[in-house]
């Protein structure tokens, strides 16, 4: 027990097995479980980022995905406005044909009208020459 | 809006839906070309549209047109450059319509049999020009002349310069204008003549300014817009004298009759002020009196198979049935016309053409207006030409029209026919002048009955010259009594020492008649002498 005293001030200890340890046994022993114990909670800590980083991963994807339909779903509402606009266009474009082609019946229909006249005029001469003959 | 040179509104367009970005005039005055937003539209030089386009090119900035009038480009927004090709261009005669239906065919419809036959060119068709019974087709390089009796076999001669710019046509040849100058071919190809004159502008001609007929070429100058020129067809020399015809004011548009003889070609032309006047194209000798027919009158068209003018005059549509009328009895010239209210042919009419009895005008829309004039004149002025007397007579009695008759009148004094002419007069109602016409017919000589004629018609000077030349002194001395031309009787009474105190005893008694006292010197100092 006095050698143990003796040892222990000078800071070294006999453990069970007998050997001679710098560190009390108890001591030692703890420090060994607390290293087991650190080593098993950094893996765990390890894992948990592991996973939560795939789960982020995923959580951006699905963002990312998100986004994109977004975007399409707000090119395709502004595309259905420009399409009405371009209709619109086109109908002003084709009633400014239509309004061309409306001048051009009418020249054609005064031009037929006094064709028409005419006609009539000469038939009419015709049939007083055959009448006066 | 197009204005004219006076600064008046010829034009108003309907709005259009952008503004309107560019435009621009076509060489040739004819056509003029706009842009806007995605539009494109080809006007006529009176404002109305021919057609309009629909490019998607964003607005047209700028327009330009090339020099043979028939292409033009476009500087567009978005960045491209765009251009176009005027077709479609469509000429008319008789039963043959040709449409220029792509860039170098022609499609020609005999609307008789329904015919169509197409016509290759091997380069672009600048100008065309369908009458008379020939087409005439300017391409960039040579020139077609077809035949309307057979279009497969056409004649083709080479252009010295490309740019054809007028294509005139006549019954026996045609007239080509481009850069260099005037061309006169026959409708074989032979080159016949090519007129010149002095500081001679051809890139500025145009068929308002230019007019030919059978014998006879007339060019209104450019430089001095008072002065026409003109040219004897077959030569190309100036005729007569050489000198130009020169009116006191700027001549817009001229034009020559088509049918009759050389010697009586007519020119009649519209000046500044829009008047109508009429001469003859002789220049040698006497000049004819340039002899205003007609006021306001906006376009003008001579018949091509005879020697009618028609005319819009202000809101009247006239035909002027023998125009000669004015150099053999000016009195007779209203009752050798037609008119009609054109007041439905709109703001600004043109005559298109005057063929047989048919006319057709433009109007300021664009569509064509057609109407048509008696045929009986057209057929008096047959008969005329060939002496047929009695027929026109019968003529004029079966269609009891008073115009007609007068026609007849002023036709038979101007070719000396005095039966015809009583008769005619005295249709129309003339007592004085059928009794002036009986007297002639009684008189002992035919130099004086020629002499009487002229007096007729007005020429007083000529009557005295012929008188005076075949010795019937005392006739020319009475008849510058009559006409109260007393210094004149009294110069030839004592020129040719004769008949003095007749004058004097006419003088005396025309003096007693008004009241009036001797105050001429010449006859006082005569009276002295000789005492009646």
């Amino acid at each position: 027990a006095m050698a143990q005293a003796a040892l222990g001030a000078a800071g070294l200890h006999f453990d069970e097995l007998n050997k001679l340890r710098v560190l009390e046994p108890e001591v030692a022993a703890q420090t060994v479980q607390l290293r087991e114990e650190c080593r098993a909670f950094v893996d765990k800590t390890a894992e948990f980022q592991r996973i939560v980083g795939s789960l982020i991963e995923l959580v951006d994807q699905l963002a990312k995905a998100a986004e994109s339909e977004k975007m399409k779903a707000i090119g395709a509402r502004n595309l259905l406005k420009s399409i009405a606009k371009q209709r619109e266009a086109q109908e002003q474009q084709l009633q400014a044909l239509i309004a061309e082609k409306k001048m051009q019946l009418e020249r054609y229909r005064i031009e037929y009208e006094t064709l028409c006249k005419t006609e009539a005029d000469q038939n009419e001469f015709i049939d007083q020459f055959i009448f006066q003959k | 809006q197009v204005w004219d040179s006076f600064g008046r509104v010829l034009y108003n367009s309907q709005p259009h839906e952008y503004p309107i970005t560019s435009l621009a005039w076509a060489l040739d005055g004819e056509l003029f070309a706009v842009g806007s937003f995605d539009t494109l539209r080809l006007c006529d030089k009176t404002g109305w549209s021919y057609a309009l386009e629909k490019p998607s090119t964003g607005s047209i900035f700028a327009i330009s047109w090339s020099i043979d009038g028939t292409q033009l480009a476009g500087a567009c927004g978005n960045g491209q450059v765009i251009f176009a090709h005027v077709v479609e261009q469509c000429w008319e005669w008789k039963n043959f319509q040709i449409t220029l239906i792509k860039r170098r065919t022609m499609k020609v419809h005999n609307v008789i049999n329904d015919a169509v036959d197409l016509l290759e060119f091997r380069d672009r068709v600048i100008k065309a020009s369908l009458n008379y019974g020939y087409l005439v087709v300017s391409t960039s390089l040579q020139c077609y002349v077809f035949s309307t009796k057979n279009w497969n076999t056409p004649l083709i001669f080479d252009l010295k310069e490309g740019t054809v710019s007028l294509i005139l046509q006549a019954e026996r040849h045609f007239l080509l204008v481009d850069g260099g100058g005037l061309y006169l071919y026959s409708y074989e190809g032979r080159l016949i003549s090519s007129p010149k004159y002095p500081s001679m502008r051809a890139d500025i001609l145009n068929a308002q300014t230019v007019s030919l007929s059978n014998d006879t070429l007339a060019v209104k100058d450019k430089a001095d817009e008072k002065v026409i020129y003109i040219f004897e067809a077959l030569s190309g020399k100036p005729l007569g004298d050489g000198k130009p015809l020169t009116h006191k004011t700027e001549i817009v548009e001229i034009a020559l009759d088509q049918k009759g003889l050389t010697s009586e070609r007519k020119i009649a032309f519209i000046d500044k002020n829009r008047d109508l006047f009429i001469t003859s194209v002789k220049r040698f000798g006497k000049e004819q009196k340039i002899v205003k027919i007609g006021t306001m009158v906006q376009s003008l068209a001579w018949n091509d198979t005879s020697n009618i003018l028609c005319g819009i005059q202000d809101s009247r549509f006239t035909v002027w049935y023998y125009p000669n009328t004015v150099y053999v009895d000016k009195d007779l010239l209203p009752k050798t016309l037609y008119e009609k209210d054109a007041s439905e042919f709109g703001k600004t009419p043109q005559i298109v053409s005057f063929a047989g009895n048919g006319i057709t005008v433009r109007r300021a829309d664009g569509s064509l207006v057609h109407l048509h004039v008696s045929p009986y004149p057209a057929v008096l002025h047959d008969y005329v030409s060939s002496s047929r007397w009695e027929d026109g007579v019968r003529l004029c009695r079966f269609v009891k029209d008073q115009t007609l008759w007068a026609c007849l009148a002023a036709m038979a004094v101007a070719n000396k026919d005095m039966t015809t002419a009583e008769i005619a007069y005295a249709a129309i109602g003339e007592i004085d002048k059928v009794q002036f016409i009986n007297s002639i017919k009684d008189l002992p000589s035919k130099e004086s009955r020629l002499a009487h004629m002229l007096l007729f018609s007005g020429n007083t000077q000529e009557a005295e010259t012929l008188l005076l030349q075949s010795g019937l002194v005392y006739q020319a001395i009475q008849v510058n009594i009559n006409l109260y031309n007393w210094e004149r009787a009294l110069d030839l009474a004592v020129k040719h020492r004769t008949h003095v105190d007749t004058v004097l005893a006419y003088r005396q008694k025309f003096l007693e008649d008004f009241g009036k006292k001797e105050t001429n010197g010449r006859f006082l100092q005569y009276a002295e002498g000789v005492s009646v």
